[in-house]
């Protein structure tokens, strides 16, 4: 092999930078550091001299002699070609005077530009910082395009995983039950709530408005009925009236309105046995609900338990004394009792 | 042109155990055989009863009846300092004396009553071998590349490139072992990977990785160990012997024998070295210690198994493989990136050591070079290369790195790292400090080298010290300190006050201990010794290898013949006054005494012949 490498190779197209065949065009060599004797070829004086000059202007890429974000391998390799001409121990034996301490000073900016851009994070940083203007202009519009494209993809994928899907409905269907039982709507709130409970078992916040919301459902319902009881009675439709009374007792037993209710109903219409079930229903949810003893002590009485109506109406005019309807039945039975 | 015509280069591998040299002739690197036409030179050196120096195989032969004037595994004490760690250490196990220097910071050896520089020492060892590469060449050689290994600090290779300087060389680069062996391991063929060297000599553990290209050997990181390698192991199995042996004859203590143990030492050396290749290795010492009272003498009769071996050393290899797993690490490189795994040192041909390479890195490791010889080849590519650049042939530039964190001590006695680990040189780097007092009139800085954040447990370099800074507030005074280091490793350090651009710089040579006047006084001596050397003395190696050779033949009788006299009527002295003869002969060899020698040579004969006698007849008795 013959001499050491003394000019640069062919330059491939650049982005920017010098032009190939005339590398030290714009470039004023000092004629005392050219004339300088040493033992060095004179292209190679001119390199060494020429990229001394320039080494705080370039950066690592045009240093290294590669393109502008080439491959931490590419760097590499590129590093190694230029170290066999740069590196002091090349020149062993030679007299280099004032030329070693550029060698030397080139090697070393060498070496930076490797531990750079041949360790692919920080090559990949710097880079991005050392990018030409169109190329910097090209790489954010795809950076922009990218996030765009990262949105839409994220999307797609939470229709696409039953998993991603079931969160959003779970929290869809508790926002609309909220909403119905804002307005009133407990039946449908309800049925939201379980829905959410099916998809969600552990769904705690969901559980506690679905207990809620069939509670005031329920309450809506029984209500509503009674309402129709009770003008079915102002019309005279008995028959419709009890039934629609009894409906209201069963969907919402707790309440002893509809039970007293519907018992008075079904003494009217002589359904006495209907009566008494009804009666003992509303004292099971309102021990203390005059009207209901009341209502029992009617129903008992009818059926000619007398001992056991007294007792049931006098307990109701006990607990509400202004209960006429109570004192005349009582007043019945002791005369009852006495005839 | 052939390189005989230029003047020669050598490449030397200056080993714990072993050494070897090297040079490049006609573009192809190749070993220098000794003058007793042996490739390795054993690293020791004795100075015989009558004042010779010896140097090598002759001194080894001797460390057994003149231990305490031999001296070897000199490279584990080079360029320390007195009361570190290691040396403590090897004053425990060492059967010559160690003092201090005149400053009491470097280590010194006594051996034959004169007190010697470790470099000295190691001198020895480098002048040997460059005689026999004047042999070689006919012709004076002067300038030489030095290995030593990777994690050697500044010190230490200042005390080896003294070494050289006291044999007469220039030394022209100390380069590492393992990027040495690299070197060697590429030669001739076009390489463009990553590869290891795991190289396991007799006192170190080094680890390397490079990456290869081009002809470019570029060094990414260096780890290892200064206190891990074969003798490890040697003392492993030495240990077990003495134990045992301990046991079997009510606690005899071989360790205060010197010259017992000297040859439990090559003993358990030629054990390990057998098992690497059988799988069961027999130790066998007659007569290795006196039985004392006028009772016979005790024998050592062993086996060692080579699952024994690995059990006693499980721990050694596994210190191995933590090494080269936290130097990939640091150097960012996983084990699957490795292209190539080079073995080297006599230590990597233990098949455990091998299996437990091939386990970390998932391959097979390169088989292609020789373990013993491929450091002091590749420091022959070296100093080819550095002596003659452009020189097709051997076109090769190596590119290597700082061992250690190099950096200066800070407020609070810390210690600021400035050239990182690893670093390619030659390089250069700068970082502002400030002053740590009001009006503080001058800073000084102490040079470090070390991996501990703790100042004082570092290797200290070099100080000077900044004066003159203008009277200002603390913090307010900017110092510039820039550190630079060569391709050959030399380091300077200057300090810049940024405000007055006043500068103090020193160039770093880390000392070996030795003062210049010293070296020179020491090189003048050593030119008169060379001189007188010249005499040849190959009456007496004739007479003593005859006579060896007679001691090896009677020393394998012993067990037949000690079981035939078991069951004789007479000669119950015969193994007696055979010891006496065979101790008498060994000391002639230690002391040179070709004219003793010589004398006992018939007695050794007809020794022999009556044991020939005596076994022959026991096996004769054994048909009947």
């Amino acid at each position: 092999m013959g001499p050491v490498i003394s000019t640069p190779g062919p330059e491939r197209a650049r982005p920017r930078g010098t032009v190939s065949g005339d590398r030290y065009r714009s470039f004023v060599f000092a004629p005392a550091d050219l004339a300088e004797d040493v033992d060095l070829p004179v292209e190679l004086k001119k390199e060494i001299l020429y990229l001394h000059a320039r080494l705080g202007e370039i950066d690592h890429w045009e240093l290294l002699g590669v393109d502008w974000n080439a491959s931490a391998d590419a760097a590499r390799a590129a590093y190694l070609g230029k170290v066999k001409v740069f590196h002091p121990d090349r020149h062993g034996g030679r007299r280099l005077g004032t030329y070693l301490g550029r060698i030397e000073k080139i090697f070393r900016a060498l070496t930076e530009a490797r531990d750079v851009l041949g360790d692919e994070p920080r090559r990949a940083e710097y880079a991005k910082r050392t990018a030409p203007p169109d190329e910097f202009a090209r790489m954010e519009t795809r950076r922009l395009e990218d996030e765009a494209r990262t949105g839409e993809r994220r999307a797609r994928l939470a229709r696409g995983n039953p998993l991603v899907a079931r969160v959003a409905r779970v929290q869809d269907l508790v926002r609309r039950g909220k909403q119905a039982m804002a307005e009133g709507k407990f039946s449908q709130a309800a049925n939201d709530f379980f829905t959410v409970l099916g998809l969600d078992p552990r769904h705690v916040e969901a559980r506690a408005l679905a207990d809620e919301a069939k509670k005031r459902a329920t309450a809506e319902r029984a209500r509503a009925l009674y309402e129709r009881a009770v003008e079915s009675e102002t019309v005279g439709n008995r028959h419709a009236a009890v039934a629609a009374a009894r409906e209201a007792a069963e969907t919402d037993p707790a309440n002893p309105r509809y039970a007293t209710f519907a018992s008075r109903l079904a003494l009217e219409v002589g359904d006495v046995e209907e009566a008494r079930a009804l009666a003992e229903q509303a004292v099971r949810a309102g021990p203390r609900e005059g009207r209901a003893l009341e209502a029992l002590g009617a129903a008992l009485q009818a059926q000619g338990h007398a001992k056991e109506a007294r007792r049931a109406l006098e307990r109701a005019l006990e607990l509400d004394p202004a209960l006429e309807s109570a004192k005349a039945l009582l007043k019945k039975l002791r005369w009852s009792f006495l005839g | 042109m052939s390189d005989l015509d230029l003047d020669p280069v050598i490449g030397i591998d200056l080993g714990t155990t072993n050494s070897v040299v090297a040079t490049v002739i006609d573009g192809v690197p190749r070993v220098i055989q000794n003058r007793n036409g042996q490739l390795l030179t054993p690293s020791i050196v004795a100075i015989a009863k009558n004042g010779r120096r010896l140097v090598g195989q002759i001194a080894k032969r001797q460390a057994i009846t003149n231990a305490e004037s031999t001296v070897f595994a000199a490279k584990r004490l080079i360029g320390r300092r007195w009361g570190s760690r290691e040396v403590e250490d090897a004053r425990k196990v060492l059967p010559y004396e160690l003092v201090p220097g005149p400053d009491g910071n470097d280590v010194r050896v006594r051996m034959a009553e004169r007190v010697w520089p470790v470099p000295e020492i190691s001198a020895l060892v480098l002048s040997e071998l460059k005689s026999d590469a004047e042999a070689f060449f006919g012709r004076r050689v002067t300038r030489a590349v030095v290995t030593v290994p990777a994690y050697f600090n500044d010190g230490q290779r200042q005390a080896t490139k003294d070494a050289g300087r006291i044999a007469g060389l220039d030394v022209m680069r100390i380069i590492n072992e393992p990027t040495s062996a690299a070197l060697a391991y590429g030669f001739g063929k076009s390489v463009e990977k990553k590869v290891v060297v795991f190289d396991l000599g007799g006192g170190t553990f080094d680890v390397s990785i490079l990456d290869i290209g081009k002809s470019v050997y570029d060094v990414v990181g260096v780890g290892g160990d200064t206190y891990l390698g074969g003798e490890d192991f040697d003392r492993r199995v030495m240990d077990w012997l003495t134990f045992t042996f301990a046991k079997e004859h009510d606690g005899v203590d071989l360790r205060q024998d010197k010259m017992a143990l000297q040859r439990l030492r090559d003993a358990a050396e030629k054990a390990k070295c057998e098992l690497s290749a059988a799988p069961g290795s027999s130790i066998h010492l007659p007569f290795l210690v006196g039985g004392g009272e006028g009772r016979p003498a005790l024998h050592l009769e062993k086996q060692l198994l080579r699952e024994k071996l690995e059990e006693l050393t499980h721990d050694l290899v596994d210190r191995c493989i933590q090494v080269t797993d936290r130097t990939l690490r640091d150097a960012g490189v996983r084990p699957s990136q490795i292209g190539d795994v080079i073995l080297v040192g006599g230590m990597t041909r233990m098949p455990r050591v091998q299996r437990a390479v091939r386990e970390f890195f998932g391959r097979e490791p390169s088989r292609g070079v020789h373990p013993e010889e491929v450091v002091a080849l590749g420091a022959a590519i070296q100093g080819h290369a550095l002596a003659h650049p452009a020189k097709g042939s051997t076109e090769v530039l190596l590119l290597d790195v700082t061992p250690q964190n190099l950096g200066i001590m800070v407020v609070g006695g810390y210690f600021q790292t400035i050239i990182q680990k690893n670093t390619t040189v030659p390089t250069s780097q700068t970082h502002i400090f400030t002053t740590s007092q009001d009006n503080q009139a001058a800073v000084r800085i102490a040079v470090l080298q070390g991996a501990s954040e703790k100042a004082i447990e570092n290797e200290l370099l070099g100080e000077f010290v900044l004066p003159g800074l203008r009277p200002a507030r603390r913090g307010d005074i900017e110092v510039e300190v820039t550190f630079d280091i060569t391709a050959d490793g030399i380091v300077g350090v200057s300090a810049r006050d940024l405000m007055t651009g006043q500068r103090q710089s020193i160039t770093v040579t880390a000392t070996s201990g030795l003062t210049e006047e010293e070296l020179k006084r020491i090189m003048d001596e050593n030119l008169d010794e060379l001189l007188e050397k010249k005499q040849v003395v190959s009456d007496f190696e004739r007479r003593r290898e005859t006579a060896e050779r007679l001691i090896a033949g009677i020393e394998a009788l012993v067990p037949a013949v000690t079981a035939a006299l078991a069951r004789s009527r007479f000669g119950k002295d015969a193994v007696q006054k055979a010891e006496a003869v065979v101790q008498r002969a060994r000391a002639s060899i230690a002391a040179r005494d070709g004219a003793q020698l010589g004398g006992l040579e018939e007695q050794l004969d007809r020794t022999l012949q009556l044991f020939k006698g005596l076994a022959g007849g026991n096996a004769g008795e054994g048909h009947t």
